[in-house]
């Protein structure tokens, strides 16, 4: 069922006699037809709104005069002047919209109304649909003028038809001031006889009518008299009634007299009633007869005591010594309407015997609420949600009077205040000029020209450092689609008068752009470019109400509505990990997310289940996660993800070799994200906090013990995760300090020793225990280990290093380990290193450091083939070594070496037996030393009974399962030389392997990260972001400087650095915990259910925004795209 | 009519709910009964809760407080639970059980109140509660959205109010528009045929 046109029914025609079932507010209109209104206007706004649209429907056929005005203090103008003119008119609007037109309102009385002006004005009690609660009667007094209120909707009519009379004699304008409940409330009415408007003429009067000082003053004193004359004729029936004999009285007061008549029935009270319903002048007269009569009087009137003190002063003034009960002697509430159960307790002092009201019941429990929210298909949501995704939580947003308004509400939260009819503006510009932020106020079409239009005016004038939003949708749909002052609807077309944007433009202001909301992408950029442009700019965002447009025939057909297909929705590739998504993803990933989707080309919805990084990162990071928690700010939740699945930050965020940057889809466009860098920020940041700021997921002990030969990366990652599982850990290393390779093998320029120290206190901080100086085979066996504990993991690394079988002798020849643990003697001559591997590398540099004249590096491999990190040979190249690649040492002579190039035999040459020697290209170099870095081996003491694979150690790749079924490996030892990385992702997976092992699938609940070969590279082609922005770099030392010690090099990212680079990555892998169509952008059509989103097909209109963003791409129309 | 009965429609922004009070209202009217019809409607449109309220007997307002309602017409059941506060001892329930989930509710830590919560919530207010599947009888008549039809069809299978059902017909009749207009007669049929079979079987027990 719809609701019936008034224009098809017209019961508001009705012949006299007739009895409708009318809404107070139709009721209002009925009384003015049936006193030959003439002109109306008003502005809507609930409760009052049905009287304006009833003139703008009964308008064409009545011969009224009728205009929805652009604001109160026109409409107001606008019907005194029709008074002026000689029309009988009535002007409507809520509360609100009688102050903001206070200034006419004011000096109508002095000038007086010719023919009879009726100002209709609803209150609304309990702040119903509006920000406050006020209680208009005081603007009788103030302005001079009767004020009258109906109780019931017969009354409503009459007191209109009377209100016109009132008028004429008083010359005054009279306040009708029905409340919500008697607008919206219907009710039988017998209808009068109607009249038709008629116009009589303007009469010149200057003196009257021109009201400057010397007029006012003496217009001033004519107003007692006719409101002496308007008290005279308020003591009519229509005004006011008693009956009842009692010395007892309860006088009541408009709404609540009609509630306050059947609770005092409902009480068996013996009272003598008196309703009221003028406020404003009082008949005193006929009071002052009823209160002779009476010893105490309770006065039932909602929101103030009005009337209570009125009477009170007349009583006073008269010496009548009734007792006056009310909200001044505390026995009727202050404030709010007065319903039946409210009235109940308060008069139950009156109730007859037997007949006082049960104890009121307990507070029902709450029951979920059911918040309004903007429709389906909603531009204003679009909008709000363009904003929100370019702009994030930095602006403060200010808000204004209209559906708009639910804008402010979750989700979409783009109100920090709301204040009154196009303070929208107002507000953004005050804040903005004195905070020195930016803001952003909300405003739309109607509401513009309500009032915003000066609002915009004046901070145009000022350059104000704001974003002003128009949000145009042609009509003011909160009160019920009345059109906005630029449109006009007829036969299903709305056809616009002007163009904001133009009348923006011709205000003044510079920066105007015009966008679809519906546009995501574009909104987006336009939101982020006003943005950066310091002052005013102007986005007027334009697409009509779809609820009109499908209403007036102008919205075309229905579209197919789009479905959520559950197999891409949340679909994560790491949702087996449980751990990272079950800790929930915050506002501002999601809005990356979002926001990152939406820019992207609309064709591009393939979009993998986990981003290109996390699948290159041994580690198996969450970089998409941890970059969106760094570019928002959220540095603690960063940490978190890194924490998760690196136990070892501090080291690894500066000797990572970054294979997620080899693959990041930035790359693209520009330059792959600086991901590490990114990491050591945030690993920085945590280091600087007064606590580090980790939340420690370490389950409880469970009473199993193991043991960690090795306290290098892969052991000290294999000690965390198991003590992570619950175990307690000992770990033993031969050095005296744990750290194994990265305290003795990696330089401290690369890595400072305090950074490392770090990474171990933390550590040794969950409870693990550390056993310095024990190296297995000498001072304990694996057998003894497995007495004490229930399995081990060894981890020791690979520390017997190779020589080259190059003959003769001459330099002092040393290992590259065991030159990288000293980092103090001085080197005397020039010195060749042997490799192209990261050891080889650092000692070279570390020979720079430590005092040799020339550095030279000799490896086999081609430069683009060296195993060692590309920027650390690169650094190597610009601190001075001379890198000499594809060179064989031949021979040791005694000044140096005798070298010669060799060419590979192969693609992809792995052993020295692979190249072979250019003999005609031999030379000799000088040098005092040779450092051998041509790799190393594992050593076998203590490990001689398990099963070898060549010379490493052989053990499953997955889960680090040696020969032995209580023994776990993992690192150098099990395949050769590798990365730190991917070391610590070893000790993470012979953890999970000893726990399965021990626990079976309780060890599942915790995943390592998968082993390289059981993933999938998702290197997502076609991510274009057109946004271009340049790669953030750390500061570094001069290479010149930097050779003279080992202090660090590489620096840390300012933090606007960090959050500029960390709002490059382009989030291109699903998130597994994404919620953001129902969290960021709350369309009705959203049902949630469980831990997925279905959409409603009966609700969604197919507008497809959604499907603009969803950063699964998991939103398609139905039937398919 | 000495005894005031007071009606109060509970359901969901879009359902239909404030003209349907206004149909009862008017049936009242037309079948001679003193009636009011209360409306709270101010975002009503946006999806909100929506309350009509219809009192039949002596008396000005249309107020139906805690603790007084004699017939609930609930159109959605998560209002059904709302309004269970108002609810006198001995009321009628009448529940249509298609849900309209709150954007706030469903997810896995926030679920939609369960059937029996809310029937025993209404039980225990000493209602008499019957439950019926209105959005199928609705699509059944041709209109899907006809739910607030089929309820006042419920209504007058009741019998509650002194109005003839042909009275209630003829109203909702001329308040639908002619291309919907057998369809939501069609749908206060269904209603007042269920409401009456519902009637003379069990109602809902704790």
């Amino acid at each position: 069922m719809s609701a019936p046109s008034p224009a098809r029914q017209d019961p508001l025609l009705a012949p006299a006699g007739s009895r409708l079932l009318l809404l107070g507010n139709e009721a209002i209109v009925r009384g003015a037809l049936e006193a030959g209104v003439r002109f109306a206007c008003g502005y809507p706004g609930t409760p009052s709104s049905e009287i304006t649209d009833g003139f703008a429907a009964l308008a064409p056929r009545t011969g009224i005069t009728f205009e929805y005005s652009v604001n109160e203090k026109i409409a107001l103008e606008m019907a005194f002047a029709a008074s002026l003119a000689g029309a009988r008119s009535l002007v409507a609007m809520k509360h609100l919209g009688l102050t903001y037109a206070g200034d006419p309102l004011t000096t109508i009385p002095y000038m007086g109304v010719n023919s009879g002006m009726v100002v209709v004005s609803a209150a609304d009690p309990s702040c119903r649909t509006s920000p406050n609660e006020q209680d208009q009667r005081w603007l009788g007094p103030l302005v001079h003028m009767p004020v009258i209120e109906p109780a019931n909707a017969q009354q409503a009519l009459e007191m209109t038809r009377a209100a016109f009379a009132l008028s004429e004699q008083s010359r005054l304008p009279v306040l009708l001031r029905p409340t919500t409940r008697v607008c919206h409330t219907r009710a039988p009415v017998t209808l009068g006889e109607l009249q038709p408007g008629q116009v009589g003429s303007f009469t010149r009067d200057p003196a009257r009518l021109v009201p400057m000082p010397a007029h006012a003053v003496r217009l001033r004193a004519g107003l007692e008299q006719r409101l002496a004359q308007a008290a005279q004729a308020t003591d009519h029936e229509v005004f006011r009634s008693a009956e009842g004999n009692s010395r007892t009285g309860v006088l009541a007061f408009g709404a609540a007299a009609a509630v306050c008549t059947e609770v005092l029935e409902q009480l068996g009270a013996q009272v003598r009633l008196l309703r009221l319903g003028v406020a404003h002048p009082l008949p005193e007269a006929w009071l002052a007869g009823q209160l002779q009569n009476l010893d105490e009087l309770w006065v039932v009137e909602e929101l103030s005591p009005f009337l209570e003190d009125a009477i009170a002063a007349l009583c006073h003034r008269r010496g009548l010594p009734v007792r006056i009960r009310g909200k001044r002697t505390g026995e009727l509430p202050g404030m709010y309407e007065y319903e039946p159960e409210v009235l109940l307790r308060a008069l139950a002092p009156l109730a007859a015997k037997g007949r006082a009201p049960a104890p009121a019941p307990a507070a029902p429990a709450p029951v979920a609420g059911r918040p309004p929210v903007l429709c389906a298909e909603c531009p204003h949501r679009s909008s709000f949600f363009a904003a929100r995704s370019a702009l994030g939580s930095e602006p403060l947003f200010f808000n204004d009077i209209g559906c708009y308004t639910l804008g402010c509400g979750q989700p979409l939260e783009s109100g920090d205040a709301l204040l009154a009819m196009g303070a929208g503006f107002t507000l953004a510009a005050g804040a903005a000029r004195v905070s020195g932020r930016k803001t952003v106020g909300f405003m739309g079409d109607s509401t513009f020209f309500h009032s915003g239009m000066p609002a915009l005016l004046n901070a145009i004038k000022e350059d104000v450092n704001m974003i002003a939003v128009i949000l145009d949708n042609d009509v003011t749909a909160m009160t019920g689609f009345q059109e906005s002052p630029l449109v006009e609807v007829s036969a299903g077309h709305i056809t616009r008068r002007a163009d904001i944007v133009e009348i923006v433009r011709a205000m003044g202001a510079r920066r105007v752009c015009r966008i679809d909301p519906e546009e995501l992408s574009n909104a987006i950029s336009a939101f982020r470019e006003a943005w950066d442009e310091p002052g005013l700019s102007v986005i007027v965002s334009e697409r009509p109400c779809p609820v009109f447009a499908h209403r007036e025939g102008a919205g075309g057909g229905k579209r197919r509505p789009y479905r959520i297909d559950t197999s891409r929705c949340k679909r994560c590739g790491r949702e087996s990990c449980g751990q990272r998504c079950s800790q929930g993803i915050h506002r501002g990933y999601e809005r990356a997310m979002v926001r990152a989707r939406a820019q992207e080309s609309g064709a591009e919805q393939n979009i993998p289940p986990v981003a290109a990084c996390a699948t290159a990162c041994p580690l198996f990071l969450c970089v998409q996660g941890y970059s969106a928690h760094i570019a928002a700010g959220r540095y603690a939740d960063a940490l978190e993800l890194i924490l998760d699945g690196l136990p070892l930050p501090d080291a690894v965020c500066r000797v990572c070799e970054r294979p997620c940057e080899d693959v990041c889809v930035r790359a693209q466009t520009d330059a792959p994200v600086a991901i590490n860098d990114l990491k050591r920020f945030v690993v920085e940041w945590a280091d600087a906090q007064p606590q580090f700021p980790y939340r420690n997921r370490t389950e409880a002990e469970h009473g199993r013990s193991v043991a960690v030969v090795g306290a290098g990366p892969a052991g000290l990652a294999a000690a965390h995760e198991l003590r992570a599982r619950g175990y307690a850990v000992t770990v033993l290393d031969a050095a005296p300090e744990p750290g194994g390779l990265l305290r003795y093998g990696i330089p401290a320029y690369r890595l400072p020793r305090e950074a490392l120290a770090r990474d171990v206190k933390r550590l040794l901080g969950l409870g693990i225990r550390f056993e310095g100086n024990r190296r297995l085979g000498r001072d304990f066996t694996a057998a003894q280990l497995l007495e004490k504990h229930a399995a081990v993991v060894v981890a020791i690394g690979a520390h017997r290093a190779l020589r080259g079988d190059a003959p003769g002798s001459g330099p002092q020849q040393h290992d590259a380990l065991a030159f990288l643990r000293d980092e103090t003697t001085r080197l005397q001559g020039s010195v060749i290193v042997v490799g192209g591997g990261n050891s080889a590398i650092d000692a070279a540099r570390s020979a720079l450091r430590r005092g040799a004249g020339e550095v030279m590096l000799a490896c086999l491999e081609a430069r683009d083939a060296m195993p060692a990190i590309a920027g650390e040979v690169l650094e190597a190249d610009r601190e001075g070594v001379r890198i000499l690649p594809g060179t064989r040492v031949l021979r040791l002579l005694a000044e140096g070496a005798r070298v010669a190039e060799v060419r590979p035999l192969k693609p992809g040459a792995a052993s020295p037996a692979d190249y072979t020697t250019v003999e005609e290209t031999a030379r000799e170099l000088r040098a005092s030393h040779v450092i051998w870095a041509i790799g190393q081996v594992p050593e076998r003491d203590g490990l001689a009974d398990l099963a070898w694979d060549g010379s490493c150690l052989s053990a499953d790749a997955r889960t680090g399962a040696t020969s032995h079924p209580r023994i776990f490996a993992a690192g150098d030892m099990v395949r050769g030389p590798r990365t730190v990385t991917t070391a610590v992702a070893m000790g993470r997976r012979a953890a999970w392997g000893l726990d399965r092992a021990l626990r079976g699938d309780a060890a599942d609940r915790r995943q390592p990260p998968p082993h390289p070969a059981d993933r999938t590279l998702y290197r997502r082609p076609g991510v274009v972001r057109a946004d271009r922005a340049q790669r953030a770099h750390p500061p570094e030392r001069e290479p010149a400087a930097r050779t003279r010690d080992f202090a660090e090099v590489v620096g840390v990212l300012s933090e606007a650095a960090a959050r500029a680079e960390a709002a490059r990555c382009t989030i291109c892998g699903n998130c597994g915990n994404c919620n953001a169509c129902v969290e960021l952008f709350g369309c009705p059509a959203f049902v949630q259910e469980g831990a997925f989103v279905r959409i409603d097909p009966a609700v969604c209109t197919g507008c497809g925004v959604c499907a603009g963003f969803c950063p699964t791409g998991a939103i398609q129309p139905e039937g398919g795209p | 009519m000495n005894t005031t009965v007071r009606v109060l429609l509970a359901g969901v922004g879009g359902q239909g709910v404030l003209t349907a009070g206004r149909v009862i209202g008017e049936a009242a009217m037309a079948a001679g009964l003193p009636v009011r019809v209360g409306q709270l409607h101010g975002m009503s449109q946006r999806g909100g809760s929506v309350e009509a309220t219809v009192v039949v007997g002596p008396g000005e307002t249309a107020f139906v407080g805690p603790g007084t309602c004699d017939v609930l017409l609930a159109l959605e059941p998560l209002e059904a639970l709302r309004a269970a506060p108002r609810l006198r001892s001995g009321a009628q329930v009448w529940l249509s059980t298609a849900r309209v989930v709150p954007s706030t509710l469903g997810a896995a830590d926030r679920p939609y109140p369960a059937a029996e919560e809310i029937d025993r919530a209404l039980l225990e207010r000493g209602a008499v509660v019957h439950r019926l599947d209105a959005a199928a009888l609705a699509a059944q008549a041709g209109d899907p959205k006809a739910i607030s039809a089929v309820m006042v069809g419920v209504l007058a299978g009741t019998g509650s109010l002194p109005v003839p059902a042909a009275l209630f017909e003829q109203m909702v009749s001329a308040i639908s528009p002619a291309r919907s207009r057998e369809a939501t007669l069609q749908a206060c049929r269904l209603g007042m045929a269920a409401a009456q079979k519902l009637g003379r079987q069990e109602p809902v027990r704790a």
